[in-house]
């Protein structure tokens, strides 16, 4: 399949193993996740420091469940125009979306999660989009990746003590809206977020279509909204 | 018969370092000279003496041990961990603790460590804002006891809450002076899953930990070591704990052999408690869980690196 994409990007995802949409949600839209974003947090918060509480849960980072069937503006994301092409084009639109996270992560001096590549070669294709949902400049916290991390045979890494000891590490900051494309295969990571200012932002975790990974039952819940034969096979509903 | 030089040649590295128990209680029977609370977990009568201890310990080639306060936080409540200290003093060194509601914790800190061998003080709680709220460390409950524990070189036994972890990092930002020893695996409970089995605590919580992203993060910090102690109390298995070896094994990795501590928690994992392996077992277990590592590594581990780390002389 043939997806029509901006010059350079298909190019900059296959070197690099990530792309950097500015501005793939902006105005009307961008207020209106933002808000519900704010607001399905403040609901799940007491639930989620409950479960802290009896250590069940993290405080490293919180996530709003059942997102997609909370509100439109998240299931507009999985197949957002601004950066959908990007990932049709990197899997030949073989593309089977696999879940999302509406993730906070509080300020702290210690990263919630260290340099990991997601999956080894061995796994079919796995994209992620992270998208900001409030600004994220450099000392808050922003998603890093190493270029060229996602290369069959890249590496080995070093254990670094310190998240940006890593060598040729790249932060990628950016303001409300951006979205970044990414090849899980490569070394990622969350900076450490020295800002008072809590990180809001929105994981989108997609694979190479695979018979795996997909479940039919998956994403029953919010089956009539699926209408169109793109978006029943992006979320499983049909091969 | 060997000579005393050629016997030592046999010995391997461990068995040449110094054993140090970095994590024992003891505590007496309710009297007028020892005060203590009681209640379930320390019912009046009961008692731990460190006569036993230290036959334990002698009897299993154990050469020192940290005595951390157990049964009350007020200085009354310290009689029998100061007497301990007092009457063998080359072979124990305490942890102190400090009540949550004490006016001037400092004054309790320093009355406590200014005549004995209280060495620093344990820490459950520390009185700082819940998760996403914003951090300012000096308004935390236990900021004076930190910067105390900077100024005078004290210890901090840190044994937190799940609801309290996301602040540590804050406070070993800010103290990077202060020695800390993150107790039991640095697991912390939360509030449903601790009860009491045996005399003895009861962790029902998940392996690795929901706050493990945070011990990660922590590992940084080079004045944190780990303490290897309380396998009895999170593990589903009989000693030597296997469903604990990738947690074990992986504080290994982040910590290295020279910041990891091996404690007891005596007299919890006795055959009085009801643990089949008792002391001995604990003994062993450095050897066991590490048994790919060399024998000096395990040495610093079974005592070495408390030697240094808490400066037993």
């Amino acid at each position: 399949m043939t997806v029509d994409v901006a010059d350079g990007v298909r190019e900059h995802l296959e070197e690099t193993g990530y792309v950097v949409v500015e501005d793939a949600i902006v105005g009307e839209e961008l207020a209106r996740l933002q808000e519900a974003f704010n607001r399905f947090s403040d609901e799940a918060r007491p639930g989620w420091l409950e479960q802290v509480a009896q250590g069940r849960g993290s405080s490293a980072f919180f996530d709003v469940g059942g997102s997609l069937e909370k509100d439109d503006v998240f299931l507009g994301l999985v197949d957002h125009p601004s950066f959908f092409p990007i990932l049709m084009d990197a899997t030949g639109g073989e593309l089977l979306f696999l879940f999302p996270q509406v993730r906070t992560v509080p300020v702290s001096p210690v990263s919630y999660v260290g340099w990991h590549s997601d999956m080894p070669h061995t796994n079919p294709l796995h994209l992620k989009v992270q998208i900001y949902v409030n600004d994220v400049p450099a000392d808050r916290g922003p998603f890093a990746y190493i270029p060229q991390s996602h290369k069959p045979g890249a590496g080995p890494y070093p254990s670094v003590k310190k998240l940006d000891h890593m060598p040729g590490h790249r932060p990628l900051p950016g303001k409300a809206g951006t979205a970044i494309v990414f090849n899980g295969y490569g070394w990622h990571t969350s900076m450490v977020n020295r800002t008072p200012v809590p990180r809001k932002s929105i994981i989108l975790i997609y694979e190479k279509w695979n018979e795996a990974r997909w479940d039919p039952e998956q994403w029953q819940g919010i089956e009539e909204k699926l209408t169109t034969p793109e978006r029943r096979k992006l979320f499983g509903i049909e091969r | 018969m060997r000579s005393e030089r050629q016997r030592k040649a046999w010995l391997t590295v461990a068995e040449v370092l110094v054993k140090i128990d970095a994590h024992v209680h003891v505590f007496s029977k309710v009297t007028a000279e020892f005060p203590r609370e009681a209640n379930d977990q320390l019912p009046a009568e009961d008692e731990a003496p460190v006569e036993r201890l230290l036959k334990t310990m002698d009897d299993t080639g154990v050469d020192r041990s940290l005595l951390i306060q157990i049964g009350g936080t007020s200085i009354e409540h310290h009689a029998y961990l100061l007497h301990c200290l007092s009457t063998y003093p080359e072979r124990f060194l305490g942890i102190g603790r400090i009540p949550d509601d004490v006016d001037d914790p400092v004054d309790h800190m320093d009355r406590l460590a200014e005549t004995s061998g209280v060495i620093g003080f344990r820490l459950f709680g520390l009185g700082g804002p819940e998760p996403l709220q914003p951090v300012d460390i000096r308004e935390f409950r236990t900021y004076p006891i930190w910067k105390r524990a900077a100024e005078m070189d004290y210890v901090i036994w840190l044994y937190p809450r799940s609801i309290d972890v996301h602040l540590v990092p804050f406070l070993l930002e800010a103290f990077p002076q202060v020695r800390v020893g993150y107790n039991h695996l640095m697991v912390s409970p939360g509030t449903e899953n601790f009860q009491m089995e045996n005399g003895r605590p009861r962790i029902e919580t998940r392996m690795p930990p929901a706050h493990r992203q945070f011990v990660r993060g922590m590992s940084r910090f080079e004045n944190v070591r780990a303490l290897i102690s309380g396998q009895y109390a999170f593990s589903n298995e009989a000693w030597p704990y296997a469903d604990l070896r990738d947690w074990q094994h992986y504080l290994a990795r982040l910590f290295g052999a020279d910041r990891l501590m091996w404690g007891s928690d005596f007299p919890f994992v006795t055959e009085e408690y009801g643990d089949e392996a008792g002391y001995g077992g604990q003994v062993r277990l450095v050897e066991e869980v590490y048994d790919e590592w060399t024998g000096e590594e395990r040495g610093m581990i079974s005592g070495g690196n408390a030697e240094g780390f808490l400066r037993f002389k």
